[in-house]
């Protein structure tokens, strides 16, 4: 049996995928008050959107992912515009049912345009290096450091910056923030291209990392959904915690149940948490 | 790429129907056009073999029609698409069954479907003939509703077997399968040959689809130091599984089933992961008059004997109607099957051979593109010869063919 160091290092790099999508999902659930199911078909958007860049106008990997930044953001900003925007006043429920209305619709063109092949990047895969004992891959590393660095930036963003601010306080109280002159919308638009552009970016990193199909995102949904609420819905540190785990638990997990019972593995989570804490590990609500 | 779009295979029974109207053979076929029925996976896992399986179902129509029919009745050809998923499945096949009235399904292809379909058909007295391997497809009470050209998975699993026992170099091999209804009896098969040449069976494990990295399945797999990992897989999680293998540092030789180490498989993980993949799979009868037929009608892009198969099916579906004397019925189907399949009977390789002689009352036994087609008694076929390949520098090489 290897060490268990190896799963928790694989466990670690699935976290720092989940990572980006789940922050994504959790902030704009806080924000507009629902659960965003379109925001794994986000990663399958900007797969895409850098296989086009890599392959079509041959960029390269570092350029094709920036491009899926800014592509899946304002996919991501287009939806809201023309779906969720004109039913703010519904209640959640119906915005949740709406965003799986929503990935179904943007997984069909993405198959209707691309097709069902299986597609990777022009990269060469590489063979794992050997250090002390664990396999560690190159990209691996890579999406890691990425992931660390924009859940950083994420955090100072919030933090620290008057939108970020403007952010938190319309996602505590929206009427108050538009009473104090909060502007509400554009407050939306600029979470909505954040949360894209973080998701389209996971995607280019599970392409690399896996394979590019038009299934890949929406069949992390109850990953994301279990980190997010592991997290505490609303908390960056929280759903970045959450993936985590939820990644570590997953991949170490291999070596309890059978590796047929490993989606159960994300739902268990949910259901735990939601019996156990419901607010997440962060959560004050 | 010869893979058919939905408009294409539109297009294809579109002049099936208009072969149909046309004036020369409008006397002999005045009389209502027969059903059919063809649910293949035109989407998902199985979506490479599904456009090629149902060009030819519709180019053997062509045939019989042009040959005046069953008795002076056209067989008129409905297509749908399974998406290699159950659900699909079943919601295509009650459209067939119920809407249309087909007589019979064919060239149905992955095991779930076909599984999941079967029950409706008994029910409705519809034959159901397709390329499933799984042991449970024809196993059950199904009336004789139910047959296939593939394999069964025991007959799969010790060709597998007798491949790998005939290479001395591997000693010591791992079994990796996707979670599928064939998984465990292909690798009790498979195993129990293995076993009998003294090979060690390092590791079975059976993983789920649609994972995004099977990493910590390849380092529990991988920590047993095998020289051979079999991996019965689909395209989809061969494409993650292969990769994270590759990564992983092994270096040894890896064993696929061909229907998941195929064109798309190399395209998806790129030529580096691909070479030196061993994959074997049941083959078509290459040499045979039939193929030679079938693969003038049906041009294609690889050598997948699931094509000439639907072939086959289309064409004993047809030669079995036609001994059933001016009757048309799934049940006159099933009984006749092995009338026209099996020996004794004159060898026919076309269905206006067979037409000719069945209506002269003489006994015929159909030879077909994919083997000599003979059915036991539950609806298996008692052989099929296998094709091995490698891939060498991003393609599939033929290196030998075994025979049972």
């Amino acid at each position: 049996m290897p060490p268990i160091a190896q799963y928790v290092f694989n466990g670690v790099v699935t976290g720092g995928i989940l990572a980006l999508p789940a922050v994504a999902f959790s902030l704009l659930w806080r924000l507009l008050r629902f659960p965003n199911f379109a925001v794994s078909t986000y990663l399958t958007i900007g797969a895409y959107a850098a296989l086009v860049l890599n392959h079509g106008v041959g960029a390269t990997i570092a350029v094709a992912w920036l491009g899926a930044l800014v592509v899946t953001g304002l996919v991501a900003l287009a939806v809201d515009r023309i779906t969720f925007r004109p039913m703010r006043d519904r209640r959640p429920f119906s915005l949740a049912i709406a965003s799986i209305g929503v990935a179904f619709v943007l997984e069909n063109v993405v198959r209707f345009v691309w097709g069902n092949d299986f597609r990777s990047y022009d990269v060469p895969v590489t063979r794992a290096m050997s250090v002390a004992g664990l396999r560690i891959g190159r990209e691996q590393l890579l999406i890691l450091a990425v992931a660390v660095v924009l859940m950083v930036l994420a955090q100072i963003f919030l933090t620290w910056t008057r939108v970020g601010i403007a952010m938190r306080a319309t996602a505590d109280n929206p009427l108050l923030a538009a009473v104090k002159g909060v502007p509400t919308e554009r407050v939306i638009a600029f979470a909505t291209l954040g949360g894209g552009a973080l998701a389209g970016g996971a995607g280019v990193f599970l392409g690399m990392d896996a394979s590019i199909d038009p299934l890949m995102g929406g069949g992390l949904i109850i990953a994301v959904f279990a980190a997010a609420i592991l997290g505490g819905v609303g908390s960056a540190p929280g759903a970045l915690a959450g993936a985590m785990i939820v990644g570590i638990v997953d991949e170490v997990g291999t070596l309890v149940v059978p590796p047929t019972y490993k989606s159960a593995i994300g739902f268990t989570i949910i259901v735990l948490v939601l019996l156990v804490r419901p607010t997440g590990l962060a959560g004050t609500r | 790429m010869t893979e058919m779009t939905r408009r294409e295979i539109l297009k294809a029974s579109g002049m099936a129907g208009l072969a149909l109207a046309a004036p020369v053979t409008a006397t002999a076929q005045s009389k209502e056009p027969i059903p059919i029925g063809a649910l293949s996976p035109l989407t998902g896992a199985g979506g490479s073999y599904g456009p090629d399986m149902q060009r030819a179902v519709a180019a053997v129509i062509e045939r019989i029609n042009k040959a005046g029919g069953i008795s002076g009745r056209p067989i008129q050809l409905f297509t749908e698409d399974d998406q290699t998923s159950a659900e699909a499945g079943v919601r295509a096949a009650r459209k067939l069954i119920d809407v249309n009235k087909v007589v019979a399904i064919v060239a149905t292809w992955a095991s779930a479907v076909t599984l999941a379909v079967k029950p409706l058909c008994v029910e409705a007295k519809v034959f159901i003939i397709g390329v499933s391997g799984a042991d449970s497809v024809t196993q059950g009470d199904h009336k004789g509703y139910i047959a296939r050209t593939q394999p069964n998975t025991n007959l799969q699993g010790r060709m597998y077997g007798k491949f790998v026992v005939s290479k001395p170099e591997w000693k010591r091999v791992a079994y990796m399968a996707l979670q599928t209804p064939y998984a465990q009896s292909f690798g009790d098969a498979f195993g129990g040959v293995l076993k009998g040449a003294g090979v060690t069976i390092t590791d079975s494990l059976i993983y789920e689809d649609k994972k995004p990295s099977y990493r910590s399945e390849v380092t529990r797999v991988l920590a047993t130091n095998p020289d051979l990992i079999m991996a019965e897989s689909y395209t989809p999680d061969a494409v993650v599984l292969l990769k994270d293998i590759y990564k992983a540092g092994y270096k040894g030789a890896i064993l696929g089933p061909t229907f998941a180490i195929n064109a798309k498989f190399i395209e998806g993980v790129g030529p580096e992961v691909a070479e030196g993949v061993w994959n074997m799979d049941r083959a078509p009868l290459f040499d045979s008059p039939a193929y030679k037929e079938f693969s003038a009608a049906v041009p294609r892009g690889d050598d997948s004997p699931y094509a000439p198969q639907a072939w086959d099916q289309m064409t004993l579906v047809a030669l079995a109607l036609a001994a059933g004397k001016g009757e048309v019925s799934g049940t006159v189907i099933k009984d006749n099957l092995r009338t026209v399949a099996n020996p004794p009977g004159t060898v026919v390789h076309t269905f206006a051979e067979g037409a000719k002689l069945l209506r002269e009352g003489k006994k015929v036994n159909y030879e077909g593109a994919s083997g000599s087609c003979d059915f036991d008694q539950i609806g298996d076929i008692l052989s099929a010869p296998f094709i091995v390949q490698q891939v060498r520098r991003g393609k599939s090489e033929r290196v030998t063919i075994i025979n049972p």
